[in-house]
């Protein structure tokens, strides 16, 4: 099982919620006889479990652990806990984890919660709870008690990492559309994501039912434009499942390389700067419920007959690699002097490099710099004629 | 000789608030502010580019801070460090250690460009400088106060800085010739302040460049006037009424993308070439860029926000 195979051996190579990582592990490097106990809130999947596991490995505690899996009604949480409360030097350094602690309820379980938080009152070893919730009235009053640290679902960008991490490593591939759908099914659980992933790798892909398999992109774009219909060209458009900054981008480089008339491109790019409003809304916001409006706003390009199709750059080839070897070396140049004559980056760039590129041009300046930026120096130069 | 020794700009950049040129009632006030400096509020300038704020800023904190003024300023750049999370860590990590020197009465951190962080990363700010208030100062710098959110205008004392009289460039242009033992006619000089529109930063670097061909004549700053990417700017305008699109996009992208102009500086300085263009759709064209400059900051993507505006921009042509 994969999710077991990836589950991280030690608390640095967890992923996402980092702030409240770091106090967990505070907490516990500071905890001393009386601390209050620490809660762990979180959606499933994110790592509470792990956490608490880590954090007894990494400080050397022998953990006792009680999940929903136990019985825990009042005699039981006493029998089990009331030992290494008392008299700790028995078990070298016990900690205790309450795991699911949101699952204590029903008749088996009576008098459990009083029990423990008659327990969590006076704190003698580490006692960590986890929970999905909080906002029952049991867990209410056990906050009362607790120093409680929230975790939150992993944003999609993070889940992505995690996931290609674990592609690479069991050396598997996913086709684009897939991938996108398990990050975004996932909503964030970890878990959820790893276990879909290992089916899908594994041979087991859900049907779509949609007539139009996932498409790559160069044959989704070129579906798009050539459609006989709008309705055609929608449903192009949504088996285009690849990650929504990816699917602009394309229709952006297809769209700014084509030869169409002015004001159709003024046209189709009023959409597209709607569509990266609408992904900017949900960057920020982290709404994805959101991003099932942009297919509607992307169906806007849409024109029977469109000459447009696919082109992956968006640039020539000659400006692609100024950009990506002259542009480096001038931001290099521009961190270290814009930084000694307090500008920006920016500024420099406008303002205060085409001066020093002229007076070093008419010898009249001297830059005594690395040898690397010789050249980009020379280029410049020569550009400025 | 030290990197900064090169420009000009650097070299003649005055070390004391009494140096600076012009600004006289800014000055005045604010050195009546340090007579008690405990009790000094937070600072916010603004104005236009290249006429003391940020040389201001540096001066005080020379002035109050003497000898500890390098450990103890912290010089932010909202326009390169966009993040608030970048700023708030600097931040935190600087105040952290704070209260150790009773020799100084603060410390004090400088952001400068603050009008380049988003409504959300100011807002965040504004916490910052609550949090950070016992034990430093801020002094935010920004050419576009209306920029800067009411909170953080309200927390801090405002200063609005004006462009340099014809005059005062003139004879600090004529002081730092003798300094370089140039020789300068007063139709150079003259020629020097059209072009730079008193910003005395503009004036020095044309100076300098001038110098570079040979006397500060009024051939000779011709012919170094116009380096600035700014031109470059105003040839995408153009370009784009022309309805040469892909033109237009080319030479934006190369100098975003290449020469490091921030999106904002282009929206700016595109946005002040217009009003060079007297073309009859004046407010039509200034409008559409206001629209764009929004839409960048709700979108993800500058790029393709550019380019919309340079393809809306055909319209306007003749
Ligand atoms: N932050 C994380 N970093 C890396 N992997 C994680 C992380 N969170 C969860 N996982 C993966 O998910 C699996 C389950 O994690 P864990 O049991 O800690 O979740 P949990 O938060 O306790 O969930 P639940 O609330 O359902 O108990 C781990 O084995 C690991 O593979
Ligand atoms: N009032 C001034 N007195 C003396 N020198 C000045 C003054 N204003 C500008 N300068 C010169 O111009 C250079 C740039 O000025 P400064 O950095 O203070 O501009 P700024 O107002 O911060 O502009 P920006 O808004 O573009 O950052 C200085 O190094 C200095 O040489
Ligand atoms: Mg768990
Ligand atoms: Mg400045």
């Amino acid at each position: 099982m994969w999710s077991e195979k990836y589950r991280p051996q030690s608390i640095i190579d967890m992923m996402g919620n980092e702030d409240a990582r770091a106090s967990f592990v505070e907490w516990f490097g500071k905890w001393k006889k009386g601390t209050k106990p620490l809660l762990l809130v979180g959606p499933p999947g994110i790592g509470k479990t792990t956490l608490a596991n880590l954090a007894a490995k990494q400080f050397g505690y022998d953990m006792i652990s009680l999940n929903a899996s136990d019985v825990r009604n009042k005699n039981r949480i006493e029998e089990i806990l009331s030992p290494i409360l008392g008299n700790a030097s028995i078990l070298g350094s016990p900690m205790i984890f309450v795991d699911e602690v949101d699952g204590i309820y029903g008749r088996s379980d009576y008098g459990g919660a009083e029990a423990l938080i008659k327990i969590l009152k006076e704190p003698t070893v580490p006692i960590i709870l986890a929970a999905n919730s909080d906002l029952s009235t049991k867990m209410k009053s056990i906050k009362k008690v607790v120093k409680t640290i929230h975790l939150r679902p992993l944003p999609p960008r993070l889940v992505q990492l995690f996931l290609k991490k674990i592609l690479k490593k069991e050396n598997a591939k996913l086709s684009p559309g897939s991938l996108i759908k398990i990050i975004s099914e996932s909503r964030g659980d970890l878990r959820s994501m790893i276990n879909s992933a290992q089916a899908i790798v594994t041979g087991f892909e859900p049907a779509t039912g949609k007539s139009f398999e996932s498409l790559d992109v160069e044959s989704g774009v070129n579906a798009f434009f050539k459609a006989n219909s709008i309705d055609e060209a929608r449903s192009v458009l949504y088996s285009l499942r690849i990650d929504p900054r990816e699917k602009i981008n394309a229709f952006y480089s297809s769209v700014i390389t084509s030869s169409i008339s002015k004001s159709e491109l003024d046209k189709m790019l009023q959409v597209l700067s709607q569509a990266d409003m609408l992904f900017g809304k949900i960057m920020r916001t982290q709404q994805w419920r959101l991003l099932r409006y942009l297919d509607e706003i992307l169906i806007g390009l849409y024109q029977k007959d469109s000459s447009v199709r696919y082109s992956q750059y968006n640039l020539s080839w000659p400006l692609l690699n100024r950009l990506r070897w002259d542009g480096k070396s001038i931001k290099e140049l521009a961190t270290i002097l814009a930084k000694n004559m307090h500008i920006s980056r920016s500024t420099f760039g406008t303002l205060y490099f085409p001066y020093m590129l002229f007076c070093i041009k008419n010898k009249k300046m001297n830059l005594d710099l690395e040898e690397n930026f010789s050249d980009i120096i020379e280029k410049e130069i020569e550009k400025l004629a | 000789m030290s990197v900064s020794d090169l420009m000009w700009v650097e070299k003649y950049r005055p070390h004391k608030i009494a140096e600076l040129v012009d600004q006289k009632e800014i000055v005045g006030s604010i050195q009546s502010l340090l007579k008690n400096q405990s009790e000094m509020p937070h600072l916010l300038f603004s104005g236009s580019a290249g006429v003391g704020k940020t040389t201001l800023a540096l001066c005080l904190s020379h002035e109050i801070l003497g000898e500890h003024w390098k450990d103890s300023t912290l010089e932010l750049n909202a326009s390169d460090e966009r993040g608030i999370n970048m700023v708030r860590d600097r931040v935190k990590t600087f105040s952290r250690y704070a209260g150790l020197d009773s020799k100084i009465p603060f410390k004090i951190i400088i952001l400068d460009e603050a009008d380049e962080m988003t409504a959300d990363a100011q807002t965040a700010l504004r916490r910052i400088i609550e949090d950070t208030a016992k034990i430093c100062r801020f002094i935010l710098i920004a050419n576009n106060i209306s920029k800067i959110i009411d909170p953080i205008q309200s927390r801090c004392a405002v200063f609005k800085f004006s462009t340099i009289p014809e005059k005062d460039v003139v004879f600090h242009l004529k002081e730092i010739s003798k300094k370089e033992k140039l020789k300068s006619d007063e139709n150079g000089l003259a020629a020097i302040y059209e072009y730079s529109e008193g910003d005395l930063r503009h004036a020095i670097n044309l100076l300098q460049a001038t110098a570079s061909l040979g006397d500060i004549t009024e051939a000779n700053v011709k012919t170094s006037a116009g380096l600035t990417k700014v031109k470059d700017v105003d040839i995408v305008l153009k370009l784009a009424l022309d309805g040469k699109i892909s033109d237009a996009r080319n030479k934006m992208i190369e100098l975003i993308k290449v020469y490091g102009m921030s999106e904002s500086d282009f929206l700016k300085y595109i946005n002040a070439a217009v009003y060079k263009t007297k073309n009859k759709n004046l407010s039509d064209i200034v409008q559409t860029i206001a629209k764009y400059d929004f839409r960048i900051l709700s979108g993800a993507n500058p790029e393709i926000q550019l380019s919309a505006l340079l393809a809306e921009l055909t319209k306007f042509g003749k």
